[in-house]
């Protein structure tokens, strides 16, 4: 199902934090939001899995304005996984992934066998079929965003939304989780600090920068060095991957970008900047996943 | 199905058995331990004479002159029943509270509601008519309009910037409650004499010695309603644990779910407050125990810690009239000398087994 931000306009405590965002996820697409720290990624996930409220604009589920529904239709087609990860309440890991039926029950009612089916699916999708009865809390970091991404499943979602989901997590289990997301052939809206990742995951990248829209597109239209430098502040080139074909960017970890001069210059430079492969301009297509 | 997901299932079941199990040994742990109550005290009481008292006092006959039918219906049953309704519901209240500002170590007396019933009790006792240290009628009513004026005050600070958030909870809930003790112990040092400064400590350490059948109603109805409300957003209460995005993400209105549980907690606090003072630890510890042995899912959990918080504080209370010859020992006393040990044992014991 697609999920669509239209004009958005977030303020908190009466300063405007997000405006005019307009983004999309296709039906079945994974779409990546990027940006600096503090650029509004969060935010922006914030008001589609309704934990803030719009200022202006609107998020569409399908044909559906979210606030046209009420808080428990909206957890049956939008799973959200925020960046908390929980506290010692001696939750199972059972019981945390059973959390994702909550939309689906009413006052009082127990949990039915189709629930216990949803659940032990949900774990065994995610590698984690013999961990129900572990205490959550005992679980590494790895292990806790599985079973956080299983409960988002149990959840029965149209569309998973995931902010910044592999964060804190060692290369190994990055890639797990990603390749699982990769999987799910779900319509994903999802906010990625790595970028190359982003890269090589997401049909389409929507970049943030001080809380507006700046660039949409395919991953390999949207990063590029002019707008590394510009948005991020820093040099890079971007290269294909000599494994996968991605865009591979390759950053300058010897000093920041010189924003304004260099970015202008680039802009309008087709060769790039120095040392960058000059590759052949390609047209942009959308990538199709492959599983 | 495999043989090998059969039995990772049943292990994963297990939480419910052992809840069930939980349930049905405090149950009974329940009728023993007022049985014991009401036999036991200053004079014991053979078991037969017990259940000819109580069965003359079911059927509303009046007491037979010169036996111990009075001592038995009208102190010793009501007091124990008293003791299981106070227990339960500190136990609710406690668990409750802790998912409501996301703390395993906060307790039923952390949003200040307890320091308003114990300025209106202490104001009763010290200024009022009903000095002597008789925990009456007019005592719980002091006490409940003190708790109601304080959950005001919180209320207006903790709504302040539009959360509700646990800390803004907590921090208004300590600073009213720093603020009416404040009074309260200004109050104490006024006391005419020694009698009313005996009759205040003990009120501020909690009693269950003001029990009358008439005074069980309030508390009784309360703790019913306050277990129905609170099983009735158990799976809420669940989601809450996890952080309020992602209660939100699961179709919980957090803000308004923490209004909701801010008023139960709020209520029951004051009505346990005004009926057997504020009675520390239980409500910190009950939750605590119960959850090590049947899991943090709040629609096994708060049947248990209510049967649980009954049992110890039945238990507590016949130990607090039987320790020592010629006198009673405020509750509180013995739940904080009894109850912090053991916390600490089996928190030490679960360190020790690398699941801390």
């Amino acid at each position: 199902m697609r999920i669509a931000v239209e004009e958005l306009d977030v303020t908190l405590s009466g300063r405007t934090v997000v405006s005019g965002v307009h983004l999309v996820a296709e039906d079945g697409e994974i779409a990546g939001l990027i940006g600096p720290n503090g650029s509004g990624k969060s935010t922006v996930l914030r008001t589609v899995y309704r934990y803030l409220r719009p200022h202006a604009g609107r998020v569409l589920v399908g044909d559906a304005d979210i606030r046209s529904l009420t808080a428990a239709e909206t957890a049956r087609r939008v799973a959200a996984l925020p960046q908390e990860r929980g506290s010692d309440f001696e939750l199972s890991v059972r019981a945390v992934v059973a959390m994702g039926r909550t939309p689906y029950k009413r006052a009082f009612a127990g949990e039915d066998r189709a629930d216990a089916d949803i659940v032990a699916t949900a774990l065994a999708g995610v590698g984690m079929a013999g961990a129900g009865a572990r205490r959550f809390s005992t679980l590494s970091g790895g292990e806790r965003q599985r079973v956080l991404l299983a409960r988002a499943l149990a959840q029965d979602p149209k569309v998973l939304v995931l902010d910044e989901p592999t964060n804190h997590l060692d290369v190994r289990h990055q890639v797990e989780l990603l390749a699982l997301l990769r999987e799910q052939r779900r319509t994903t809206l999802l906010s990625l600090h790595d970028l190359n990742a982003a890269a090589s995951l997401c049909d389409r990248l929507h970049v943030l920068h001080e809380g507006a829209v700046v660039a949409s597109g395919t991953p390999r239209e949207v990063l590029t060095p002019a707008l590394l430098a510009e948005v991020f502040g820093v040099r890079a080139a971007v290269v294909e991957h000599p494994l996968t074909g991605d865009p591979l960017i390759a950053f300058d970890h010897r000093g920041v970008a010189d924003a304004a001069a260099d970015a202008g210059a680039r802009v309008g430079s087709p060769a790039g900047p120095p040392g960058e492969p000059a590759a052949p301009p390609r047209t942009p297509v959308l990538k199709r996943r492959t599983g | 199905m495999t043989a090998l997901t059969a039995a990772a299932e049943g292990r994963e079941r297990e939480p419910g058995v052992r809840a069930r199990w939980a349930a049905a040994v405090l149950g009974a742990a329940l009728v023993a331990a007022l049985v014991a109550s009401v036999c036991l005290g200053s004079s014991d009481v053979p078991p037969g004479d017990v259940w000819s008292a109580v069965a003359r006092g079911v059927s509303g006959q009046d007491p037979v002159p010169g036996t111990q039918d009075l001592i038995v219906w009208q102190l010793r049953v009501p007091r124990a029943l008293l003791a299981a309704v106070v227990g339960a519901g500190l136990g609710l209240v406690g668990t409750a509270v802790q998912a409501l500002v996301r703390n395993p170590l906060a307790d039923p007396y952390l949003l200040g509601i307890s320091s308003g019933a114990s300025l209106g009790a202490v104001a009763a006792i010290v200024l009022g008519a009903g000095a002597g240290g008789a925990l009456g009628l007019g005592l719980s009513s002091a006490a409940f309009a003190g708790a109601l004026a304080s959950f005001a005050l919180v209320w207006a600070m903790a709504r302040r910037g539009g959360g509700f958030s646990p800390l803004r909870l907590v921090l208004s809930g300590v600073g009213i409650g720093q603020f009416l003790s404040g009074f309260t112990h200004y109050l104490v040092l006024q006391a005419g004499d020694d009698q009313q400064t005996h009759g205040v400590l003990f009120w501020l350490m909690g009693s269950l010695g003001g029990a009358q059948w008439a005074t069980l109603t309030l508390p009784v109805v309360a703790v019913a309603l306050g277990l129905v409300a609170l099983l009735a957003r158990a799976r809420a209460l669940d989601a809450l644990l996890m952080g309020d995005e992602t209660a939100a993400g699961l179709g919980v209105d957090v803000v308004r779910l923490r209004r909701e549980l801010f008023v139960v907690t709020s209520v029951l606090t004051g009505v346990l407050v005004s009926v057997s003072g504020a009675i520390g630890f239980v409500g910190l510890m009950v939750p605590h125990v119960c959850r090590m042995v049947v899991g943090g899912d709040h629609r096994r959990l708060l049947p248990v810690a209510a049967l649980f918080g009954a049992v110890l504080l039945v238990v507590v209370d016949l130990v607090a009239r039987t320790a020592l010859p010629d006198q009673e020992l405020p509750v509180g006393v013995v739940t904080a000398l009894i109850g912090a040990p053991t916390l600490l044992y089996l928190l030490d014991r679960r360190l020790e087994r690398g699941q801390g």
